[in-house]
């Protein structure tokens, strides 16, 4: 059994005085994919902006690589190799798609280095590279999903978290966003990934847990707990 | 107390007593002390405290980032010049005019500042402010004088001798003082302080449960004006004249500075400031640079590290005091070791509660509650 | 208005507007990257008109040298004013009325150097001479003199030269993606805690600048940034706070409304009238010329 390449352990946090998150554990083995689903509010988002940094929790680890890096910086967790791609997808829309990819690559101090990256991400999203002189608000929203997932590859990462991918998308749409997301899985991208319903993660998912009220209720694949009725009427909604 | 609330919940009869008890010293110095300079300077530093208590009101209380508020004043104190010089009004009612012109003229302020963001706010009523200014200065006609100043006007006590004259206008000012600042604690207590108050704090919440914005920001400007412009008659009394220099950028950061040291929005803020500034003023008066470099570090230094100005130092001093003292006791009522100038909640309006219960922690507390803002 | 009048107003929309672009683009820049209004900009005029007044006047070397040198030194108090009056500041930023707060503080850091500037030189104004004389006659009896249109072309050159830098190079896209969208640029590991005062460093070097030019036009003095600082708020709520390219025409804008004024009414009526006009952009359209509506209105 590897070493995890993310490791979170009783993990409290929130906005205000309510903790969202209260106790949550799970941990993430290299080249995993893990989902989380889990009706809104219980935490799914508050728990991607803990382990990334852009919320201090008020108790419990993160373990990225064995390194604890909760309440750091995001700053700081992002150039250790984390990349998360935020609900809402986080494009800065005055700028150029391409420029977007470019921010992605930031830590790279080279030109040259980003350029070649720059060059990677457009070879896996094609469709990404058709639109790269427009700016990023004048995207439809599955074009910005991928434009996205595209600068989440621009620099090298251990661990790429997802928020909610199949958000607000046709169901064309989704369909290709997550054949964008199995790709990454081909190449071998630990991915850790938030759903509200696990209708599309199934050709994906190797690990899937099930967080409520903040806390990781049950864990397994996906066979097994597509297989558990009470998890199917919950979650599931129309297959 | 029975069923019926007190107004001022914090202020046991001790503190009342003690508040009396300094209020009668106050008044008493002018008989112990002839200095005509140094009682000059006490009622100058009195009439700039009742600028301040209006200012506070609207700037902390109401939350309205109001760098018009020298303007209001310098309007009130030339429109009771106008009156007292042109009219035959009695001194008296040309102040109480000079306090309605420049209510009026504060209203119609309020109107556009509703729409805008804090920032913008500030920059349209400091704008007006200067163009106030500008006008006054380069007014040729002669009815306020440019900027030579306003034509000598005869003031409330022109036919006593100077000595009982100084000190008629001490006791004034004095009076007005005191009545301004017990009237506006009272008024930040009642429904309709709390209702500015939860408008300021929960502009979105408010509208929604049916308090109109626009009308508690007009009283609250009202009432602000109101009281600056009786600040302005009362200046342009005591010195018999008034001149454009009681405006712009350097009176108005002197003044900003005074209450954000103070604590803007707490009860006690205005006085603190004042005071303070006063004292740091008169000593420098020859080291203008000086002065106000040290006033500008010290601002920085409060606002950055000393949330709530010094009254509110003061008033968690006295909470930690109060508490470390406290530790091993059992506290009958419980409500009267609480927080400052007044944290005892008010059973009063219940939308007013919910949306202003940060509010509720006004005076006395944190800067931090009391600039809170609900932006996108 | 006769030709010569309309000429004249030309050239001195064309000389100010520069050199106002200048004052205000550093403004709004810090508006866009940090969201505070920085009220210290003004001293950075003031400051940059005594380098000039130090270097061309005291020292007698050429105008290069105080370019670089109020460059270097506006850089340096800029700087250190971000880290002193808004650093402390930015982990409350959602506790606390933040634009306001940092607008009283970087304002306090203006009065201090205002003020330390009294006290070290006085009050007096103090004439910056720079060592180009001569000028076109451009028409009849409308001088440019070749010292304020050297001023005006490095204005030019400088802003866009900050362009170029916030397009091109990684610490200008840095830049403009914190001002877009802060959380996201930190997942990209942009470092804001040197950010922000290295913008606000650039901001006050390129007020320092205009400063030394406004010298040469004007004077140096403590009060010398006042005006500046009123001007530098007009122009970037005219043009909507937090856009370039806004900024840049509204600079022209109110130098062509200024050179107008003081032609049809004097030069007394014309700050006032500016108060006016912003007066009533603020009431009409906060936003200004190329602002977003939902940043200014309620």
């Amino acid at each position: 059994m590897t070493a995890p390449i993310l490791a979170v352990t009783d993990l409290w946090a929130g906005y205000g005085r309510a903790p969202v998150i209260r106790g949550l554990e799970v941990a993430v083995a290299p080249g995993e994919v893990a989902v989380i689903i889990g009706p809104n509010g219980h935490g799914k988002t508050t728990f991607l902006r803990a382990v990334s940094g852009l919320l201090k929790p008020s108790r419990g680890e993160v373990l990225l690589d064995g390194e604890p890096v909760q309440g750091r910086a995001p700053e700081y967790v992002s150039l250790l190799g984390l990349v998360h791609v935020p609900q809402g997808d986080g494009l800065f829309a005055e700028m150029t798609v391409e420029e977007n990819l470019l921010m992605g690559a930031f830590p790279a101090s080279s030109w040259r280095a980003r350029r070649r990256a720059l060059a990677r991400a457009y070879e896996l999203f094609p469709g990404v590279r058709d639109r790269a002189r427009q700016r990023a608000r004048t995207l439809s929203g599955g074009e910005r999903r991928l434009t996205a997932l595209a600068r989440g590859l621009m620099r090298p990462s251990r661990i790429m978290l997802i928020d909610e991918p199949s958000l607000g998308l046709a169901p064309v749409a989704i369909d290709t966003v997550y054949g964008a997301i199995a790709e990454l899985k081909a190449s071998s991208t630990t991915i850790l990934l938030v759903e509200e319903n696990f209708t599309h993660v199934g050709g994906i998912a190797d690990a899937v847990h099930i967080v409520e009220m903040g806390v990781i209720v049950r864990s397994g694949s996906f066979d097994d707990l597509s297989r558990d009725p009470t998890v199917v009427g919950t979650y599931l909604g129309s297959l | 107390m029975s069923a019926r609330q007190r107004l001022f919940p914090s202020m046991t009869p001790a503190r009342w007593t003690v508040v009396a008890v300094l209020v009668v010293l106050v008044a008493a110095f002018p008989l112990a002390n002839r200095d005509q300079y140094v009682l000059t300077v006490i009622v100058t530093a009195l009439v700039l405290l009742v600028l301040n208590t209006s200012w506070n009101f609207v700037l902390g209380v109401a939350g309205v980032w109001n760098f018009g508020q020298l303007a209001i004043y310098a309007l009130g104190g030339y429109g009771a010049g106008i009156l007292m010089l042109h009219t035959p009004l009695p001194p008296w009612l040309a102040v109480l005019g000079g306090g309605v012109i420049a209510a009026v003229i504060s209203v119609l302020l309020a109107f556009p500042t509703l729409r805008l963001y804090g920032i913008y706010t500030s920059l349209l009523t400091f704008a007006f402010a200067e163009i106030v200014q500008y006008v006054i200065i380069n007014d040729g006609s002669g009815l306020t004088g440019g900027s030579f100043g306003f034509p000598t006007v005869p003031g409330l006590y022109s036919s006593l001798s100077p000595d009982a004259s100084m000190r008629a206008y001490y006791w004034t000012v004095l009076g007005v003082v005191v009545a301004s600042t017990v009237g506006l604690a009272a008024v930040n207590r009642s429904h309709l302080g709390i209702a500015i108050r939860a408008v300021r704090d929960a502009p979105a919440y408010t509208a929604a449960r049916g308090i109109n914005p626009l009308r508690y920001r007009v009283i609250a400007f009202a009432i602000s004006g109101f009281l600056a412009g009786i600040a302005g008659g009362l200046y342009i009394s005591f010195n018999q004249s008034i001149s454009p220099s009681a405006m712009g950028l350097t009176p108005m950061s002197i003044d900003v500075t005074m209450l954000v040291i103070g604590g803007l929005g707490t009860v006690f803020g205005p006085l603190i400031g004042t005071a303070l500034l006063t004292i740091v003023q008169t000593s420098l008066v020859d080291h203008p640079g000086i002065e106000l470099t040290i006033l500008g570090t010290f601002l920085l230094i409060v606002v950055v590290f000393v949330p709530g100005g010094l009254a509110g130092l003061i008033a968690r001093t006295r909470n930690r005091v109060a508490a470390w003292a406290a530790e091993d006791e059992v506290t009958a009522a419980g409500g009267e070791t609480s927080a400052g100038t007044g944290a005892a909640p008010d059973a009063a309006v219940a939308v007013g509660e919910a949306g202003a219960a940060a509010a509720q922690e006004t005076a006395g507390e944190d800067e931090t509650a009391e600039m809170r803002r609900r932006s996108s | 208005m006769s030709t010569t009048d309309l000429v004249g107003i030309l050239v001195t929309t064309f000389i100010l507007g520069s050199i106002y672009g200048l004052v205000a683009i550093g403004m709004t820049l810090i508006y866009g990257a940090l969201r505070i209004l920085d009220m210290s900009q003004g001293s950075m005029v003031m400051i940059g008109s005594f380098v000039g007044w130090g270097v061309l006047v005291v020292a007698g070397w050429n105008p290069f040298v105080a370019i670089l040198l109020a460059f270097a030194a506006t850089f340096l108090l800029g700087t250190f004013t971000q880290l002193v009056s808004v650093q402390p500041l930015m982990k409350r930023r959602h506790e606390i009325d933040f634009e306001m707060i940092t607008f009283i503080t970087t304002f306090a850091v203006a009065i201090v150097f205002t003020n330390l500037a009294l006290e070290i030189f006085g009050p007096q104004q103090r004439n910056v001479t720079f060592v180009i004389s001569g000028g076109i006659n451009v028409y009849h009896g409308v001088n440019l003199p070749y010292q304020s249109l050297a001023m005006a072309v490095v204005s030019i050159v400088l802003m866009a030269a900050l362009g170029v830098f916030l397009a091109r190079t990684r610490w200008g896209m840095a830049i403009r993606a914190v001002a877009q969208d802060l959380d996201a640029a930190r997942l990209m590991g942009v470092p804001v805690g040197k950010l922000y005062p290295l913008t606000m460093g650039l901001a006050s070097a390129l007020a320092g600048i205009a400063g030394v030019f406004l010298g040469g036009l004007y004077f140096a003095s403590p009060q010398a940034g006042d005006q500046p600082l009123l001007i530098a708020l007009i122009v970037v709520i005219f043009g909507g706070l937090g856009s370039l390219p806004g900024t840049v025409y509204a600079a022209y804008a109110i130098g062509l409304i200024q050179a107008t004024a003081e032609v049809l009414v004097g030069t007394t009526w014309a700050l006032p009238i500016l108060y006016a006009v912003i007066l009533l952009v603020l009431i009409v359209r906060p936003q200004g010329l190329m602002g977003k509506p939902s940043e200014a209105r309620l």
